[in-house]
């Protein structure tokens, strides 16, 4: 390739860069500045709080006295809950479908995968009237529980990862006197790492991510998760751009620390999977 | 037919997928038959429901708000797959070219998919904001004192809607075709240069074929994620102004848990169903025809 068309390829993906990361750039720009400088003409690009005495003092307003420490925890709570719930679930389902003998186990595998395609949209009404009836409403419970039943994404990812290992692991494990959970929680398991950090990744980011059910069985502010919170800060106090920028960053951080730390996995799951 | 027979060695696979069985009964299974049911009701959530027949279906196709949602959906799927699929496959296609640094554009441009969707959309809201927005701002700047109301006037807030569903899911999709372009040999684009094939002619004749299996797949996903478009619309427009940015998705949000109407909400939640399942069925039609296999 000759050197112009390259300078031509890097100036699109420098192009394509700046547009992707300037939100974040102006997030964390503006968390950091006086409510006086939000609006200046033309673009004022310091951080004078920064550079004052107290510089995290728009996140210590969030945090403290705009409820984001209330809203942070209880997203950590529920995000944390569900994940675990993804990853227990779904291996086990998962290592079901790969490696033990059941009639019909396919056919149930075909629905597990069909009815994942099956938008939110679609079951959320009756969602909403089966916890009703439950007595959830206003609770995590909706948030939390279905995460412990089913997943399709995880259990179809799990199934591919066991199933790519060899049996012979087992049958020497079997012959030993191991039970069948036993030969699936001391062997295959510990195996299945990489694939389980993705799934309990993935399932944390969507889960912290999630707006439509809390929307719809949250009501008490205490409850609210990390969106419900930016949301209902924004209609409240629509100018105070600082405040809500910084907690805008605060719930962005952890998604991107557990990226960065996880990436390896993560991208693998990812591409893998396809559906998210 | 022979039933299965079920033994006592059966348990075990049985008690694994407990779990599963009992989530798919009653998260999955019963809400999509439920969700039928009360498409034929007449149903606002305080009252007893009554049954309704096919009023709610004919009233879907009669009332100028849902005629109007279906096409602002149409509309939002025409812009939105074309954009976010074409901006993904020209990024992957230039980042697989061997360029340095393509660990840090990879990661930049996934960036806006990993992060907290409510959070990003806050900021894109300043960005298209009337008074004091950063891009009327920064017309303003530049000497142009236009200053549209890019989320309050009903020609561009549609446009906003997808310019910031692009931005989020392009680096989604750029991931994805990144891992089929990683699988094509370089030998045929070394063989094809011998023969004097240039750039363009590379991309048609070899990239294209030999990533149409990953292209279709992104294609159907970018489809499908069209039709459900909820969170950006909810923190950007809140479906405003007038119902222009109000798809499918977010139309039976609002019927059913704004206006409680949860009959129509749930026949509006099985037009989207048949419009995922015909989705579905084009994609195996049109899958055997266009991918390279």
């Amino acid at each position: 390739m000759n050197n112009r068309a390259l300078w031509a390829l890097y100036l699109v993906l420098a192009a394509y860069a700046v547009i992707a990361l300037a939100p974040f750039f102006w997030m964390i720009l503006t968390s950091f500045k006086e409510q006086r400088d939000l609006f200046r003409i033309p673009p004022d690009f310091t951080p004078t709080v920064l550079f004052s005495d107290t510089p995290l003092k728009n996140y210590a307003e969030v945090w403290t006295k705009r409820d984001f420490v209330i809203y942070f925890r209880n997203s950590v709570i529920v995000s944390f809950l569900a994940a675990i719930g993804q990853v227990m679930t779904c291996s086990l389902a998962g290592y079901a479908f790969a490696k033990m003998e059941l009639p019909g186990k396919n056919l149930l595998f075909a629905v597990v995968l069909a009815t994942a395609f099956v938008p939110a949209e679609v079951t959320i009404i009756p969602e909403f009237l089966l916890m009703r009836w439950l007595g959830w409403i206003d609770t995590w419970l909706p948030l939390i529980v279905p995460s412990f039943l089913v997943g399709a994404f995880g259990t179809f990812m799990l199934r591919e990862y066991f199933g790519a290992l060899p049996d012979e692991y087992g049958e020497a494990a079997v012959i030993d006197g191991a039970n069948p959970f036993q030969v699936f929680r001391r062997i295959y398991l510990p195996l299945a790492q990489p694939a389980l950090i993705a799934i309990f990744v993935i399932a944390f980011i969507n889960n912290w991510d999630e707006l439509l059910r809390p929307l719809i069985f949250l009501n008490s502010p205490e409850l609210f998760t990390v969106p419900l919170g930016l949301l209902s800060f924004f209609s409240q106090y629509e100018a105070a751009w600082h405040q809500l920028m910084a907690g805008s960053v605060i719930s962005v951080l952890p998604l991107i620390l557990v990226y960065v730390l996880t990436q390896r996995y993560v991208l693998q799951g990812f591409m893998g999977g396809g559906v998210k | 037919m022979k039933l299965p027979r079920y033994t006592r060695a059966h348990l075990w696979p049985l008690a694994f997928l407990a779990p599963t069985i009992v989530g798919l009964l009653v998260f999955r299974l019963l809400p999509i038959f439920w969700s039928f049911g009360l498409s034929f009701a007449d149903w606002q959530i305080f009252d007893a429901p009554s049954f309704a027949g096919l009023d709610n279906y004919v009233g879907l196709f009669t009332s100028p708000t849902t005629l109007k949602v279906f096409r602002v959906s149409a509309l939002f799927t025409l812009l939105y797959v074309p954009g976010a699929v074409g901006l993904a496959l020209a990024l992957a296609v230039i980042l697989n070219s061997g360029l340095k640094g393509m660990a840090f554009f990879r990661g930049a441009f996934f960036l806006p998919y990993i992060t907290s969707v409510v959070a990003v959309t806050l900021v894109w809201r300043w960005i298209f904001a009337t008074r004091f927005g950063l891009l009327n701002n920064a017309l303003d700047w530049i000497g142009i004192e236009a200053n549209p109301a890019w989320l309050a006037d009903p020609g561009f807030a549609l446009p906003a809607v997808v310019i910031v569903s692009v931005w989020r899911d392009a680096g989604f999709y750029m991931l994805l075709l990144l891992a089929g372009l990683q699988t094509i040999n370089d030998e045929y684009y070394e063989a094809a240069k011998v023969d004097g094939a240039n750039a363009w002619q590379r991309f048609r004749k070899i990239t294209v074929p030999l990533l149409s299996r990953s292209l279709f797949f992104v294609l159907i996903v970018a489809l499908i994620k069209s039709t459900q478009t909820f969170e950006i619309t909810y923190a950007l427009t809140e479906g405003g102004p007038n119902g222009a940015t109000t798809t499918l998705a977010f139309a039976i949000y609002h019927r059913a848990f704004i206006d409680f109407e949860m009959g129509q909400a749930a026949a509006l939640s099985y037009v989207l169903c048949v419009v995922l399942g015909l989705l579905t069925l084009l994609n195996f039609h049109f899958r055997r025809r266009w991918v390279h296999e």
